[in-house]
């Protein structure tokens, strides 16, 4: 049934994205070419390679406004609208539901990232000196691979890790912010937005609070260790307590969807 | 399989200190078409929406089909609400998709059918179709499945009386024998004349759960004039007039 609401909620977010994220690649294709162009061209040539990368930035920084804009709404009008009717209707369990929503949501975040980077690449040309030198540093280091290599890479698994898990975390506390919302019989949209700013505030004290205590624990996790292993170690610490608040996060969604729901 | 498909006992609903359900006790058997008869607010609505699991009760118990509300009895009940439920983007046949996915019981063809009956267009965008079109779909997705429990929230009260008299005999032709079928309405002359029982709401309460032939036996009178009766005693009582 898990696999049966992620397709529906694939279909409706990528619906969305169907447009820009070709647009997105285009732009930086025209870009390719205007910014290679420049080389001793006129003022007009200036100006457009100017205006070309106006619209590319401004596409992509779009991109990733629509993303959240979409997770607010899939969620707000999926599961809390009207819309919520057939869907807490359907014959699965509410935690299915929440969880359907946040992978498609993690994943399409996710899919702009690479979107977003797989662009740069399109605008640079493969023969300028900057990208064949970047292409010589990983030809040397696949020839040359040790310790430092592996722990590079390590490196760039966890952040990645990290990246997901923290988007994951701030669109839990969307969640949980609407769907306290929701408790109230009036202004839901004014109580969401509060309970959003309640939530941050909340988990700040309470981080501050705690800081001394986890001081402790970081120092004694990360304890004679430097450089790569150091980032490593504070990577995951700091992968652990988001996965913790995405866990709170969650209980708390699937405890109101579950047990107080009141679609109007 | 449970002898009665549906129990509620001592069921209670509190939206903050109003009572809309008040210690409600009732069965309901297999096989019927049940009419739940109230005026606005008596709590049809929240009756039947606590059966379909989108609302908690505040006290008491519900059990379909023998077991508490969640996936199991929500797969067993088709359930219509008073409002479109659907995403502007889909197409009719978006929803069938959906419907086959999630209810074993939804018979593709036979909406197929039933959309050509009602003059309905599934290919449509349902953003293109008017507000009477889009109900038929909703309606015909929920009596293509083969549900034990039908619950029908006002199918019949946005319609002009030559579509009532339509969407009547398509739930009358479509749902599956060995169901129950329970209509909400305030519009009781319209659906008297399909019911085999009738249940009276009133702020909260049932106050007459029987077969619509007792009613008539015992008062002398049809449901509808029953019905019109108690409700405009109360009125009075009220001073609304």
């Amino acid at each position: 049934m898990f696999g049966k609401l992620l397709k529906y909620d694939f279909r409706s977010m990528w619906k969305q994205f169907a447009f820009i994220w070709p647009a997105a690649l285009a732009l930086a294709l025209v870009n390719r070419f205007t910014i290679s162009s420049l080389e001793g061209s006129s003022t007009v040539g200036e100006t457009t390679a100017g205006v070309a990368m106006l619209i590319y930035v401004s596409i992509l920084i779009a991109m990733f406004i629509i993303a959240v804009i979409f997770v607010i709404q899939r969620f707000y009008k999926g599961l809390l609208g009207d819309e919520g009717y057939l869907m807490h209707t359907l014959p699965v369990r509410s935690w299915q539901l929440v969880g359907s929503k946040l992978l498609c949501a993690v994943i399409t975040t996710a899919v702009n990232v690479v979107v977003a980077i797989f662009s740069i690449f399109l605008i640079i040309p493969w023969n300028h000196a900057d990208f064949q030198e970047i292409i010589r540093a990983f030809q040397y280091l696949f020839s040359h691979w040790d310790i430092n290599a592996t722990y590079g890479v390590l490196g760039i698994v966890e952040s990645i890790l990290f990246m997901l898990v923290s988007f994951a975390t701030g669109f839990l506390q969307l969640y949980l912010a609407m769907s306290v919302g929701h408790l109230f019989n009036k202004n839901r949209v004014a109580m969401s937005v509060i309970a959003f700013i309640a939530v941050n505030t909340v988990v700040g004290i309470l981080l501050n609070t705690a800081s001394p205590a986890m001081e402790h624990v970081f120092s004694a996790i990360t304890a004679g260790t430097a450089g790569m292993s150091l980032y490593l170690r504070s990577i995951c610490i700091a992968i652990v307590g988001e996965l913790i608040l995405s866990a709170i996060y969650f209980v708390g969604t699937e405890y109101i969807l579950r047990n107080k729901l009141n679609l109007e | 399989m449970n002898e009665q498909l549906v129990t509620c006992t001592a069921l209670t609903k509190r939206y903050g200190n109003k009572l809309a359900l008040d210690r409600v006790n009732l069965e309901l058997g297999r096989g019927r078409i049940v009419g739940l008869l109230g005026p606005n607010g008596s709590g049809k609505t929240t009756l039947i929406k606590i059966l379909c699991g989108l609302l908690q009760p505040s006290g008491g118990a519900v059990l379909v089909d023998g077991q508490t509300v969640g996936p199991y009895t929500k797969s067993i009940i088709s359930y219509l609400p008073d409002r479109m439920y659907f995403a502007d983007w889909m197409k009719a046949t978006d929803l069938f998709d959906l419907f086959a996915d999630f209810y074993k019981d939804f018979d593709r063809t036979r909406a197929m059918n039933m959309c050509a009956a009602l003059g309905v267009t599934p290919s449509d965008r349902l953003k293109s179709m008017s507000k009477g079109t889009k109900e038929k779909v909703q309606l015909v997705l929920v009596m293509a499945r083969k549900a034990q429990l039908y619950l029908l929230d006002e199918p019949i009260a946005g319609v002009d009386p030559a579509a009532r008299d339509f969407i009547l005999s398509t739930i009358l032709t479509n749902y599956n024998e060995e169901g129950t079928v329970l209509i909400s309405t305030h519009l009781i002359s319209d659906i008297e004349k399909v019911l085999d029982e009738a249940i009276f709401l009133k702020n909260g309460q049932i106050t007459l759960h029987d077969t619509v032939d007792n009613i008539r036996e015992r008062e002398g009178k049809s449901v509808d004039a029953l019905f019109r009766d108690i409700f405009r005693a109360h009125n009075m009582e009220g001073g609304a007039f």
